[in-house]
C-alpha cells in the first residue's frame, strides 16, 4: 500500500516507482482518494470527486504500464479546475449558474491529460467565473490554504493550489486571465505555469476575458509542470487563438546550466511599489542566487508599465459582453462580490476599451523589445503573502495590485514558483517570464533555481499533520 | 491630457450605470468607482492623438506573427 510519502512525491518520481511495480497506479489512487476523504472537508478544494473514474483509470494505467509503456503521466492523479468542461461530469465554474450543467464534451486539455494516461481525481473549486472569490452563504464554499486555514489559497483556481499544496494530486490545471494559475502557486507555496497565449488551448474552459485567457499546469516542482505542458501544448483547431508554433522539449534542457542567461529585473518602481519587506528580501536573495547560478542579472525598464492597470478595462469589458444577458436576466445567480464587478465592465464605453487595447499594444512591443536584451524577466509573484478571508472579503479596499496582468497582456510565458516564507509562515512566490514560445528557457531557469533552493520541500501544515514528516520525500530523485 | 481626469466621482459611476441600464447596490458604488479609477488612469494621463500608431489588437498574437508560423 502507498505511504503518504507518495502523496507529495514528484511525477517523474512517481512513473519510476510505478516501472519498478514498487507501487501501483490503483494502490496510489486509493491513498489520494481517502487522503481527499480526511482533508477535504476542512480544505474544499474539490468541488466533485470522481472515486470510481479516478480507479477505472488507475486501471488502465496499471494495464498500460504492464505492456511496458513508458509514457510519463501515466497513471498520474491530477485535478481539474472546474472551469474545464469534463464529459459526464458536472463543470460548475464555481457558480450557481452552471449549478447542474453537465458537458457532453471534454475539454481540449482534459482530453489531453487524459490521452497521455492521468488519473482524474475530480473537479477543483475555482472561484466563480475565475473572478469571485466565494463569499459566506455562497452555493460553493471556498477553498482554504493549507498553510493556514485563515487565509485564501489564492484565485482563481483556489481548489488547484489548496489541493497541490496538501498533497491532494500530483498536478492540477488551472487558468490564467491576471494571475490565475501564478496567485494561486504563490499563495499556496507551489509552482504554476502561465504558457504563451495560444500554446494551451482554451476550448471547453469557460470564457472570462478572451483575449486575457490562457490554460496551463499547475504542479508541486517545475519539473511537473515541464511533464505536463509537454502533453497539453499544441495546435488545437477548436480554439481560434491556438497556435501552430512547433512545441519545444520542455523537459530535456532541465538541468543545464544558466550561465548563458541574462536575467532583467524590470522597472522596481512598478514591480516592488506596496511590496511586503519580506516579499522584498526573499526577492532579493532568490536573484542573488541566480547570480550564483551564473546568470547575470540586471535591471531594465519597460518605459509604459503603468499603464498596465488598463488591463481592467479589458478584461472587465470582455467578461460583460460574455455575462450580459445573465446578468441582466438572472442576476441573483450570480455571487454577492462578483456580480458588481462584472456590471462594471458594462460601465466602460468602446473608446476605452480600444484605448486599452492600444496601451496594451504599446506595452507588448516594449517588453518584446526588453526582451531583445536579456532571455527572463524575474519580479516577485505577489507584492505580498496571502491575505486573510476577512481581507480578501473587504470591498472597501480595492482591488489589490498585482505583478501578474502585464504578462497576460502581452501574452508571454510565465512561471511563478517558492522563494520563501514569511515570518507567519506563508508562502513567498518569484515570477519569471519569457518570450513568446520560450517556455523551454523559463523552466529552465526555474528549475535551476529550484534545485539550488530548498523552498519547494517544505510541506503545508494541514499537509504535514496527515502526511510525511520528511520533507525529503518531495523529493524527485531526478533532482537528487 | 491632465491628471485631475483620472478621477472618477460616485456621480459619474451612476451616469455610467444609468447610461449602461445596470442597477448597482449603493453599497458597492465605492467599490466599482475605485475599479474604474484604477484602471482608467493610465488612459486618461495619455494623449491619444500623440500615441505613436498601433491598432488595437484586434486579432491578438503574443509574438506578433514572428515566431509564429502562421496560424
Amino acid at each position: 500500500m502507498a505511504g503518504d510519502d507518495l502523496c507529495y512525491a514528484g511525477i517523474g518520481e512517481l512513473g519510476r516507482r510505478f516501472r519498478a511495480r514498487d507501487v501501483t497506479p490503483v494502490e496510489l489512487t486509493t491513498a489520494l482518494l481517502r487522503r481527499i476523504e480526511a482533508l477535504d472537508p476542512t480544505l474544499h478544494a474539490f468541488v466533485t470527486v470522481t472515486a470510481e473514474r479516478a480507479l477505472a483509470d488507475a486501471k488502465a494505467a496499471e494495464a498500460a504500464i504492464a505492456r511496458g509503456d513508458t509514457r510519463p503521466l501515466l497513471g498520474v492523479p491530477v485535478g481539474y479546475k472546474d472551469l474545464y468542461a469534463t464529459r459526464g461530469v458536472p463543470t460548475t465554474a464555481g457558480s450557481a449558474l452552471l449549478e447542474h450543467w453537465i458537458p457532453d464534451a471534454d475539454a481540449t486539455c482534459v482530453t489531453r491529460l487524459q490521452d497521455a494516461g492521468c488519473v482524474m481525481l475530480g473537479k477543483l473549486i475555482t472561484h466563480e467565473f475565475a473572478w469571485g472569490i466565494q463569499t459566506p452563504g455562497h452555493r460553493f464554499p471556498p477553498a482554504r490554504n493549507p498553510w493556514r486555514l485563515d487565509c485564501i489559497p489564492g484565485g482563481s483556481s483556489s481548489g488547484s493550489g489548496a489541493a497541490l499544496a496538501a498533497g491532494l494530486c500530483a498536478g492540477a490545471l488551472g487558468s490564467d486571465t491576471g494571475g490565475s494559475i501564478r496567485g494561486p502557486a504563490s499563495f499556496s507555496g507551489i509552482v504554476g505555469l502561465k504558457p504563451t497565449y495560444g500554446r494551451c488551448s482554451r476550448a471547453g474552459v469557460v470564457t472570462l476575458s478572451w483575449t486575457l485567457d490562457h490554460t496551463g499546469p499547475m504542479a508541486r516542482t517545475v519539473e511537473d509542470c515541464a511533464h505536463l505542458l509537454q502533453a497539453l501544448a499544441g495546435h488545437d483547431p477548436l480554439d481560434p487563438a491556438s497556435s501552430r508554433a512547433p512545441v519545444a522539449d520542455y523537459v530535456a534542457p532541465l538541468g543545464r546550466p544558466i550561465r548563458d542567461l541574462a536575467i532583467g529585473v524590470p522597472s522596481r518602481d512598478f514591480f516592488l511599489d506596496g511590496a511586503d519587506p519580506e516579499v522584498v528580501a526573499a526577492f532579493e536573495a532568490a536573484l542573488a542566487v541566480l547570480r550564483e547560478l551564473g546568470a547575470e542579472v540586471r535591471d531594465v525598464a519597460i518605459p509604459h508599465i503603468w499603464d498596465a492597470p488598463s488591463f481592467m478595462v479589458i478584461m472587465a469589458s470582455e467578461a460583460f459582453a460574455y455575462h450580459e444577458r445573465d446578468l441582466r436576466e438572472r442576476p441573483e445567480l450570480y455571487g454577492d462580490l462578483l456580480r458588481e464587478r462584472l456590471m462594471h465592465g458594462g460601465l466602460y464605453t468602446g473608446a476605452e476599451y480600444v484605448q486599452a487595447m492600444r496601451l496594451r499594444e504599446r506595452l507588448r512591443r516594449e517588453m518584446l523589445d526588453v526582451l531583445r536584451t536579456v532571455d527572463l524577466l524575474a519580479t516577485p509573484t505577489s507584492p505580498r503573502p496571502a491575505p486573510t478571508f476577512t481581507a480578501a472579503y473587504d470591498t472597501s479596499v480595492g482591488f489589490p495590485r498585482s505583478n501578474m496582468p502585464p504578462f497576460n497582456l502581452g501574452g508571454l510565458p510565465a512561471l511563478a514558483l517558492p522563494c520563501g516564507f514569511s515570518s507567519d509562515g506563508l508562502p513567498i512566490s518569484l515570477q519569471l517570464a519569457g518570450r513568446p514560445f520560450d517556455e523551454a528557457t523559463v523552466l529552465r531557469g526555474g528549475h535551476a533555481y529550484e534545485r539550488a533552493t530548498e523552498w519547494h520541500r517544505r510541506i503545508a501544515a494541514l499537509g504535514a499533520r496527515h502526511g510525511p514528516q520528511d520533507p525529503g520525500a518531495r523529493r524527485a530523485p531526478a533532482e537528487a | 491630457m491632465e491628471d485631475g481626469m483620472s478621477d472618477v466621482t460616485l456621480d459619474e459611476v451612476r451616469k455610467r450605470a444609468q447610461a449602461a441600464g445596470l442597477v448597482l447596490r449603493e453599497d458597492r458604488l465605492e467599490m466599482v468607482r475605485r475599479l474604474l479609477a484604477d484602471a482608467l488612469a493610465p488612459l486618461r494621463k495619455t494623449d491619444s492623438r500623440a500615441l505613436q500608431p498601433v491598432e488595437p489588437a484586434v486579432a491578438f498574437e503574443a509574438s506578433g506573427g514572428a515566431a509564429d508560423g502562421g496560424r
